[in-house]
């Protein structure tokens, strides 16, 4: 996976987006974020934090200043040079983002996409090799067992492991995971929080995550990025982020929303 | 909701301004002006058409003849009708199967859910507009004149007629589906065909067969209907007995249609009750 250690770098420089209407996005953001890192981003809803992500895979243009992952230089890039960075890039959304009227194998398979040819996508004839990639990826994520069920049978979670699934078959340098457990419960949420973690460990990809609560911020990430008002107010690891830094990003002292404050599940 | 600005300086000082109960809006007009617009253009319609309504009264006793005949099929004439009504439903078979089969690639041209390129989609709209404003009769007409009387006329017609009407019906169905998925395969490299095919398809296929099934039944009511002027079917035996005359025989002909239709309108909703949950 690694063989090329700087095709999966993230560089920020003076990075900007301005949304129509004048509204400001990212206000001149400078970050390098190197392969392997575990990033959360946190801030305030509105702060930039979607916005931040969503540039990485040019889901969100930039108006101002470079970003370049790996080879790619993400200002105006377009049509297929777009398309082989989003190939490389995974992607997690809050909502799941599944087909919901097909298998759970045909989603994980939407993954082979950026691969496969346009006559083998029209016909539905996947490569035995890239059905055998999409049912490893469901094992890692522990889901295997319903390969054949339809996607909108399973609950949250489970959908959010095929969503995860689904980026692991593209074979992805990165992955960005857009508010992932935002509408999952507690105990869920530590399962794909960790499905995620171990992703990072065991095969090295980037991730880099917005999330709304803080504790599941510091518990995961390595490195967290806290942005105020599109711009970046903290940088650094997790653990050195203590509450005067959090008061920083947020402008306010912590209350009990801010936390998800649940005990992780155990499992065996 | 004006500036930001003002709505920030307004929640500042909120507390009794915020919590005061709001006038009633006046909208009691709005439902008097329709009814009086609706009233109108009736009344100015029927003045302009000079419709008589004494004349149903004053041509009674003809209809009483005619429907006393129409009231009794003659089935005797049955055999004679198997050719023409076995043509009316391969007719209604073979439109909707070549019509439903154009009408797919063309209805993901024709939604901007599913087409992000703005001069094809223009195209194709316009297009399919001008195709479903001709009504299924003329169709009929115009290729009884050009390829001359006969089924092939009737399937040319109903292939037209029916892609206006699946391009509309499942373009304004893809306009409305969960575009997750499809998302999903954009931001992972693919191609909008790709994002298409695998993410879309599945979710509008149940919408397209269920709507394939009612074009099927109104293919059937149609073809009989263009056969009238010469496209094939039941169509053209109406046209051949009503000018003799033959109102038993007429009768047994439209006994066969309602027939055929209630059966496909059950056929129709099992499928559906199965196909869409």
């Amino acid at each position: 996976m690694n063989e090329r250690p700087d095709a999966a770098r993230i560089r920020f420089d003076n990075a900007s987006v301005t949304y129509p209407g004048g509204q400001a996005g990212l206000k001149n953001v400078n970050l390098a974020i190197e392969p392997g890192e575990f990033v959360a981003v946190v801030g305030l809803s509105g702060a930039g934090k979607s916005t931040l992500v969503r540039t990485i895979n040019g889901l969100v243009p930039i108006s101002g200043g470079e970003i370049t992952v790996g080879e790619h230089r993400l200002r105006g890039l377009s049509g297929k040079r777009l398309r082989a960075l989003r190939g490389e890039v995974g992607m997690i959304f809050q909502g799941f983002n599944l087909a919901k009227r097909t298998t759970v194998l045909n989603n994980v398979l939407m993954g082979r996409l950026h691969a496969s040819p346009t006559w083998r996508t029209l016909i539905g004839a996947w490569r035995a090799d890239d059905v055998e990639l999409a049912m490893q990826a469901l094992e890692r994520v522990e889901i295997v067992q319903k390969a054949y069920v339809s996607a909108s049978d399973l609950s949250g979670g489970q959908q959010q492991r095929v969503a995860i699934a689904r980026t692991l078959a593209q074979k992805p340098k990165i992955i960005l995971a857009d508010e992932p457990v935002a509408s999952l419960d507690p105990p869920t949420s530590h399962v794909v929080m960790r499905d995620l973690q171990r992703i990072n460990q065991e095969l090295g990809i980037t991730v880099i995550v917005n999330l709304h609560f803080l504790d599941l911020a510091r518990r995961y990430g390595t490195r967290l990025i806290g942005l105020r008002a599109g711009e970046v107010v903290y940088d650094g690891t997790a653990a050195d982020a203590d509450e005067s830094v959090f008061e920083a990003i947020y402008g306010r002292s912590l209350t009990a929303d801010d936390v998800l404050d649940a005990r992780p599940v155990e499992l065996s | 909701m004006t500036t930001l600005t003002a709505g920030g300086a307004d929640a500042g000082r909120a507390g009794s301004a915020l919590n005061r109960r709001p006038a009633r809006p006046r909208t009691w007009w709005k439902p008097v002006l329709v009814l009086a617009i609706v009233v109108g253009a009736t009344a100015w319609a029927s003045a302009a058409v000079g419709t008589d309504p004494s004349a149903l009264w004053r041509n009674g006793h003809n209809a009483v003849n005619t429907l006393t005949q129409l009231f009794q099929p003659d089935y005797s004439f049955f055999p004679q009708t198997l050719d023409a009504l076995g043509e009316t439903v391969q007719m209604a078979v073979i439109g909707t199967a070549i019509g439903v089969a154009i009408s797919l690639p063309l209805s993901f041209l024709a939604s901007r859910a599913t087409n992000p390129e703005r001069i094809s989609y223009r195209v194709v709209r316009f297009v399919m507009n001008v195709v479903r404003a001709v009504p299924d009769l003329l169709y009929a007409s115009i290729f009884v004149t050009v390829i001359g009387t006969g089924a092939l006329s009737g399937i040319v017609a109903l292939v037209l007629f029916n892609l206006g009407i699946m391009v509309k019906l499942i373009s304004e169905a893809l306009d409305g589906i969960d575009r997750g998925g499809q998302q999903a395969a954009l931001a992972s490299g693919s191609t909008w065909f790709g994002a298409n095919r695998v993410a879309v398809l599945p979710e509008i296929s149940p919408a397209f067969l269920s709507q394939t099934i009612y074009v099927l039944e109104l293919n059937i009511r149609a073809s009989t209907v263009i056969g009238l002027v010469g496209a094939g079917g039941l169509g053209m035996l109406i046209d051949k007995v009503r000018t003799f005359y033959e109102y038993h025989y007429l009768a047994l002909i439209i006994f066969e249609i309602l027939v055929l239709v209630l059966a496909l309108d059950l056929l129709s909703s099992y499928v559906r009750s199965k196909v869409v949950r």
